[in-house]
Formats: structure tokens, sequence, C-alpha cells
């Protein structure tokens, strides 16, 4: 085994190459991640240079808090209510158009669409489908004989709506993964199974679905952790009304630091949005080096 | 749920198909022939009707956009299902473009994208090709660090972001929004994965022919992964023009907006929530065409890249 011996100008080499990334890195993700804790144990207001080291104090104040209550189970029921249709729809359609047939691009490249879409955009467009008086959704409902609903002046209606909205974006690039993880599975354990006389459904309930559960299992986190972080929609659609029933922590943050300057606060909450993020992340890596295999 | 229900019954109807195929073992041959060819004709019917109608759901909100964006607003309002207007309101566009810069928006948010996705690039590839090709001790350490960013939600970042921006004087330019946005965890694993590909003896070859290692990845390796830039070039662009969070927190005067929050601030002025969904559609149209035209050209490089490498963000 040969020794490496660094010179100077190699490490200055070495340097050239990974510092201009290590440095917006630095400036933009790292140190801010330090400083954001830090500040998450101070009541800074932001304006004034004073600030006091309150300890835990915003950590507790926020678990008697009411909107911080609601907030959380806001996020939990959204990131829920997306990630199951999501992923039952994206497997659909990968069932559908996991072979190549005539006209099957052209519907991978219509589900996918919505994707590219800037959600600013497109929140916009759904919030005139969900309008009220001359909204879609109401006039289907009223050609079907029911009574048109109220949607952002409920806070079921409106979380709904935003909900629809996201699953919609994102069914697409589940479908396309479930595509790629299904084209993996090896025919011959197909073929096997219809040697053995297995019917279309055992073959999906016993060979195809535990083959694609690793796929399943990240697209259900990684869809969650987006959902967890989805905002756009919110504040076009909802701005977390009405009364905070679509608030969710994301939410809570954006209005606790850019809207009423409570920096300690604010910066406690998107701390525990890192903790949710990082646990759901660090679930998905583990099983990820059980399940996956490249 | 509607189009659930659908996909049952294409399920079952599959299912059908196969057992007649197993019948058609046992029977004689001839008529369950007959009875093979039909199903063959129809399971692709049935799944081209669903996926037709799924399709039709997918981009009904655009094409309703679209018709939108050419109504006048009594139009809209009194026949709102009717997806050709009765007469196309161009001027709808003019006034739209009139009523804010939304020229000027994409303009911005096409440079800015541009611009951050090369960085995004240029420093991606030097990092990758540093982890992967050259030796040194910390390296294992460094994607480790590099790849834990993956988990810091934007969030965490924007207050302290926020200040630094602030003491650099870059707030409210496009210089501190490219910089902010330039070091990106998904370009170094993504490229990461690529350069490992690279047989390790072609850069051996250029070094022994006394080639720089920045001439190496400029000159050998960064041709060699022409689709993968792409990729990665598409990906980034997107994410970029769309986002939407960061840039409406930095950028503060109004000719230096992207379209999303120039499209928000229009929404907010001009829509009051009904009031002129003419023109709101015809701004929405006027962000959401310039990237379905992109994705239409670039179609099966985005789908492609997309489904082999795992993106988000």
């Amino acid at each position: 085994m040969k020794i490496h011996f660094p010179t100077v100008l190699e490490k200055f080499k070495v340097l050239l190459f990974v510092l201009p990334l290590l440095l917006p890195l630095l400036a933009f993700w790292l140190l801010p991640f330090g400083s954001s804790v830090y500040i998450s144990f101070t009541d800074w207001d932001y304006i004034s240079p004073e600030y006091n080291y309150v300890g835990l104090d915003n950590y507790e104040y926020m678990l008697t808090d009411d909107d911080f209550l609601q907030a959380l189970t806001n996020t939990f029921v959204f990131a829920l209510g997306v990630v199951i249709p999501t992923v039952v729809l994206g497997l659909a359609f990968a069932l559908l158009l996991r072979k190549e047939f005539r006209g099957s691009r052209y519907y991978r490249a219509i589900i996918f669409s919505p994707w590219i879409t800037p959600t600013v955009a497109v929140s916009i467009v759904w919030t005139w489908v969900f309008e009220s008086k001359a909204g879609l959704a109401n006039l289907l409902l009223n050609e079907l004989g029911f009574s048109s609903i109220p949607w952002f002046e409920t806070g079921a209606g409106a979380m709904f709506a935003v909900m629809v909205v996201t699953v919609w974006q994102a069914v697409g690039w589940t479908m396309l993964f479930y595509i790629s993880a299904l084209n993996k599975i090896p025919a011959s354990l197909y073929e096997a199974s219809q040697i053995d006389g297995c019917s279309a459904w055992t073959r999906f309930t016993r060979l195809t679905l535990p083959l694609i559960s690793p796929t399943t299992f990240f697209l259900i986190i990684v869809n969650m952790i987006t959902a967890v972080q989805a905002f756009d929609q919110f504040q076009i659609m909802t701005q977390g009304g009405p009364s905070g029933s679509t608030r969710t922590l994301l939410y809570l943050f954006y209005q606790q630091a850019f809207e009423q300057y409570e920096m300690g606060p604010a910066a406690a909450c998107s701390v525990i949005i890192l903790l949710i993020t990082g646990v759901l992340t660090l679930i998905n890596t583990m099983m990820g080096k059980r399940w996956v295999y490249y | 749920m509607n189009s659930q229900a659908a996909a049952g019954a294409t399920m079952t109807h599959i299912h059908a198909g196969t057992r007649h195929t197993e019948i058609r073992h046992a029977a004689a041959l001839r008529p369950a022939r007959r009875q093979r060819v039909n199903t063959a004709r129809l399971t692709p019917l049935v799944r081209h009707a669903f996926l037709g109608l799924a399709g039709l759901i997918m981009v009904f909100p655009f094409l309703w956009m679209l018709s939108g964006s050419m109504k006048s607003n009594d139009e809209i309002f009194s026949n709102p299902l009717n997806l050709l207007p009765e007469s196309l309101q161009w001027h709808n566009f003019v006034d739209t473009f009139q009523g804010a810069p939304f020229g000027q928006y994409i303009f911005n948010s096409f440079f800015v994208a541009l611009m951050t996705t090369l960085l995004v690039i240029i420093n991606s590839a030097m990092f990758a090709y540093a982890i992967t090709q050259l030796k040194f001790r910390s390296r294992t350490l460094l994607y480790v660090v590099v790849m834990g960013c993956y988990m810091l939600p934007g969030a965490v970042t924007y207050i302290p972001s926020y200040i630094t921006l602030a003491r650099m004087g870059l707030l409210d330019s496009h210089a501190g929004l490219i910089l902010s946005n330039a070091a990106s965890v998904f370009g170094v694993f993504y490229l990461r994965q690529v350069f490992l590909k690279i047989h390790p003896s072609l850069i051996e070859a250029a070094r022994i022919d006394g080639a720089g290692e920045l001439k190496i990845l400029w000159a050998i390796v960064l041709p060699q992964c022409r689709p993968a830039l792409a990729t990665l070039f598409l990906i980034t662009f997107i994410t970029n023009y769309n986002s939407y969070m960061w840039p409406s927190l930095v950028i503060t005067s109004q000719e230096l907006n992207l379209i999303a929050t120039g499209i928000r601030q229009y929404f907010i002025a001009e829509g009051n929530y009904g009031m002129n969904w003419s023109q709101v559609m015809a701004a929405s149209t006027i962000a959401v065409v310039p990237l379905l035209m992109i994705f239409i050209v670039c179609q099966k490089h985005i789908l492609s890249g997309i489904a082999d490498n795992g993106v988000k963000e």
C-alpha cells in the first residue's frame, strides 16, 4: 500500500475544486442552520439589536400554544391526505403505462405535465376551479344534483382543495418512479408465476406489491417530506385560513417570522419542521439500506 | 374516487383476459383463439378509454385556464363550462401585459434560473470530480456533510440567510438570489453517481499525458456525460424558475420580481377573488406556457432523467 503525502500544491488543487460549492453551502445552508438553532433559544424580534437568551421557552410555549398544536395537526392531516391518494393513483397509472404502447408516451407526458408548471400559477387556476359561484367543482356538484359547497369558507373544504392541487401536481412524478421500479422486476418471475397458474390479482398482491415495496416506502417518505414543506399552494389558495384551519407548520413559521417578526418562536418552529423532516429522511436512509438494491 | 373505480374495472378486465388465455390451452384451439383476439383488442381499448379520461382530468385545469384567458369576464361567469369562447378575446393578454410587467418578470425568472443553473452545474461538477477522482483524506466526510444538507428544509435557513444577504448588501437583488441558491445538494449527488461510472483508466491516461485536473474535467469527463448534464440543467432550471417562497422574501422591488411573485401580486391586486378572472387566467397562462413549451420540447429527457435518478427539489 502506498501512503499518500499530500503536497501543498495538491491541497490547493482540492480546495480549488471544492470551494465553489462549499462557500455558498456554508453561507446559506450550514451556518444558517446553526444560527437558526441558536435563534430558537432567544426572543429576538429582528428589529432591535438586543435579545435575551430564553432557553427552551420558545419550545415550551409552543407545546401549550393552540395555534402551534393546530398547525402540527394540520400538517399531519395534510401530509396523509396528500400522500395516500398520490401513491395509490401513481401506482395505478404506472401499472397501466409501464409497458410502451402506442400513445403511452403522450399519456405519461400529460399526467406528468402539472409537475413542471409553477405551483403559484396552477394554484391560481385551481382557486378558480373551487370558486363558490362559477367554479368548476360546484358546477359539477350542481349537475349531479348536489348543492354548492363554499370551499374556501370552511376548514375542511379549503384543506380538501389544497390537497387536490397537491396530489394533482405530484401524481405524475410518483408514477415515473413506479414505472421504473415495475420495469426492474425480472420478467422471469412473472413467467414462473404464470406457469404456476396464479391469477392476475394474486400476481399483483403476492409478487408485484412486495417487490416494489421499497419504492412505495421511498415514495411515501419523499412525498411526506414535500407535503410538510408545502407553502406556495397554501399562500395562494387559503393563506392558512379560514381561522387557521389550513395553517401548516411552515405557514405558521412564515407568519411568525415575516409577518410578526417573532424570530425566536419562528426559528423554533423551523427547527421542529427540521426534526420531522430529519426523522423521515433517517427512516428512509435506514430502510433504503436494507431494502433497496441497486 | 371515480378514477380509482375505473382502475379497478380495468384490473378485473385484465384478470378476465388471462382466464380466457388459460382456458385456451385446455379447450379446442380454433374458437378460443377468436376469443383471445377479441379480449386482446378490448383490453387496450378500455385502457385507452380510462387513460384518455384521466389525461383529460389532468390537463383540464390548463384547458380551462386557456379558454378562460380568451373569454370576456361576463362570459366566464355566465358560461363557465364552455371550453370554446364565443369570440377570442386576445386583448385580455394585451391588457394583462399592460397591467403588470409580465415580460420583465419572465425575463427575470429566466435570467435568475439560468445563472443559478450554470453556477450549480459548474460547482457541482467540480465538487463531484474532486470527491470521485482526486485522492484526499476528508473526501468521504465532505460528501457526508453535503448530503446531510439534503434533509435541511429551506425554512430552517431562511431567517439567517436573509440576514446574511442583508449584511452582504444583496437583499433585493438578483445576485443575492443566484448566490443563495448556488449550492445544490442534488447536483452533487447526481453528478457523483454519473462520474463514478467513468472508467478510471481514461483519467489516468490523461494524467500521464500531462493534462491538468481542470482540463481533464472539462475536456474528458464532461463531454462524456452530456445527457446527464442536460438532465441536471433542465431540472435545476425548472425548479429555480418555479421557486416562490424564498424569492418573494428576498426581492421587494417590483421590477426585479420573478414570475411567481409577480403573478401572485397581480392576482391579489387585480383579481380580488373573482373580480377579473379573465385577466388573471391570461396572467396564469403567461406564467405556465413557457414551461409547458420547454417540457414539450425536452419531454423525453425530463421524464427519463427523473425516473432514473430520483429527483425532488
